[in-house]
């Protein structure tokens, strides 16, 4: 009996003096005014005391981040070359042994205590957080939405056909704390008011959740971008384009591009669909190609109904891309769609002769 | 049973709202400690192992997922579907995952059962099959009865 009580009065103690120092760290330490270092050249005074992430995020940097800086999504990876103190075992799932040992951090998990010193791609202090009104609001198929955000004021914003932007989900039922999500461009780079984004609604996701059944036309919504490296090459060669569900939306911003700017390249864009009630901006592809006289639209649907009265191409998108595409072509292709898709794309690609550095396609 | 600060970690990220809308847990109440030994004897109990599980549920995804969204027949009665989207599910355990739903009907039977390819990582390294009432919860005699899975 004495020894259970022993017991419960020491661990009483331990959970005292757990939360004491919580506390302590929360309202009595003072870490000061710290300075971050970026990329050598770049110093900013923020107070200690704060994870990198938010640290950053004030100064207006933003970097990649899914959770919203929970530790879940292992995306907001910097370099910290020195202050960043030991690695946490909460950053260790995400990191491989060659980020540990070049000195990769995950943003959010790293206090800024002291000075500190990091290394961040470039790019990244061109992205800005935008506030946006929901002006249009239009479903495109059964469970894809197009969703057009007005920049508020005199706000414009600079992207380039193919990049994506991350929308902010705020606090909503039961969600809790914000999250990020990633969704690509699909309107013209030349409309710097407004940007339109297809989304489509996954199961039980909390950002689609949110857009599919809280979202309304006239809301405030927050994002920031532009992000990624997914864009149209200079070159002369002949683009593939390859996309399934909402992966046409960079490509239909690539297109409007070749219209503005008159690129007449040859074009051939493979659109992946089960049956017809999964296809959308069939029209619009077809207004594309009055515009675009070296511009191919092959939808192709894997599973037509009967009712669908399909005359087009059938076949997974792949068989399709195979049955057309020669192999002593001199091609490019851009890839956006489910990652089994864009592996699957990639296999048959190759197999034409297609190098890997000539297809292009984002990770997220 | 006691359970370790870090399984409290992971089970702070398992709740509602903060990985996923719904979280893990369902309405089960009881320590992940509790949920993983129960789940451990119920598999032990049909003879199996987590691993031997996750790699029929791997299996039967990696099949498929190269039909993009379209239903296979596998082992001539178990009709897969694998709804495949963008992005990456992050894992309380750490990692990402694709964002893939997989539903198995049984022909046979008409039964069916589904799971995420996070479900499939959370099982195979961690015994985790969600809690009880966890849309994504994963019960392991349903798994090997609809998948008509044997011992040996």
């Amino acid at each position: 009996m004495s020894v259970l009580i022993t017991t419960s009065i020491i661990t009483a103690i331990g959970v005292f003096l757990a939360a004491l120092l919580t506390l302590a760290e929360r309202f009595l330490l003072d870490y000061g005014i710290c300075k971050i270092t970026i990329n050598g050249d770049k110093i900013y005074q923020v107070r200690g005391g704060n994870h990198l992430l938010g640290s950053l995020q004030e100064q207006d940097i933003f970097i990649p981040s899914a959770c919203g800086g929970r530790g879940s999504c292992g995306l907001c990876k910097v370099k910290v070359l020195e202050g960043g103190g030991p690695l946490l075992p909460t950053e260790t799932p995400y990191l491989t042994k060659e980020e540990i040992e070049n000195h990769t951090r995950l943003a959010c998990q790293v206090k800024v205590r002291n000075d500190i010193e990091i290394l961040i791609p470039e790019e990244l202090f061109s992205i800005r957080e935008y506030e946006a009104k929901v002006v249009n609001f239009k479903d495109l198929t059964y469970d894809i939405k197009l969703i057009s955000l007005q920049l508020k004021g005199d706000e414009t914003i600079d992207f380039v056909a193919g990049q994506y932007v991350q929308l902010k989900i705020p606090v909503y039922g039961n969600i809790k704390e914000e999250v990020y999500r990633a969704y690509s461009i699909a309107s013209p780079e030349s409309n710097k008011k407004q940007i339109d984004l297809i989304i489509r609604r996954v199961p039980k996701g909390i950002a689609t959740t949110y857009i599919f059944d809280y979202l309304k036309k006239g809301d405030t919504i927050f994002f920031n971008g532009p992000y990624g490296d997914f864009y149209l090459r200079d070159s002369q060669r002949e683009i593939i384009y390859i996309a399934g569900g909402s992966g046409l939306a960079p490509i239909k911003s690539m297109l409007h591009k070749m219209i503005e700017e008159g690129i007449d390249r040859k074009a051939t864009f493979f659109f992946g669909c089960v049956s017809g009630r999964d296809l959308y901006f069939v029209e619009e592809m077809k207004s594309f190609k009055e515009k675009l006289p070296n511009f191919k639209f092959i939808p192709a649907l894997s599973n037509p109904n009967p009712e669908d009265n399909w005359l087009g191409e059938t076949g997974l998108i792949t068989e399709v891309v195979d049955r057309h595409i020669s192999s002593d072509g001199d091609y490019e292709a851009y890839l956006c769609g489910s990652p089994g898709m864009i592996n699957a794309s990639i296999k048959v690609l190759r197999s034409k002769g297609i190098p890997e550095e000539l297809i292009f396609y984002d990770k997220f | 049973m006691k359970q370790t600060p870090e399984l409290d970690r992971i089970q702070e990220l398992m709740q509602p709202g903060v990985i996923s809308k719904d979280g893990f847990l369902g309405n089960d109440t009881r320590n992940l400690t509790d949920i993983l030994a129960d789940d451990q004897r119920i598999v032990t109990n049909l003879g199996f192992t987590h691993q031997e599980l996750a790699n029929a549920m791997e299996e039967l995804t990696e099949v498929g997922k190269k039909a993009f969204g379209n239903p296979v027949l596998v082992r001539g009665f178990l009709e897969v579907t694998v709804d495949s989207s963008k992005g990456k599910m992050a894992s309380p355990f750490g990692g990402l995952f694709d964002k893939e739903n997989v539903v198995v009907v049984n022909k046979k039977t008409g039964e069916s059962i589904r799971w995420t390819t996070l479900n499939i990582h959370m099982i195979r390294d961690h015994g985790f099959y969600e809690g009880k009432g966890s849309y994504f919860r994963v019960e392991p005699e349903d798994l090997v009865r609809v998948l008509e899975l044997y011992v040996g």
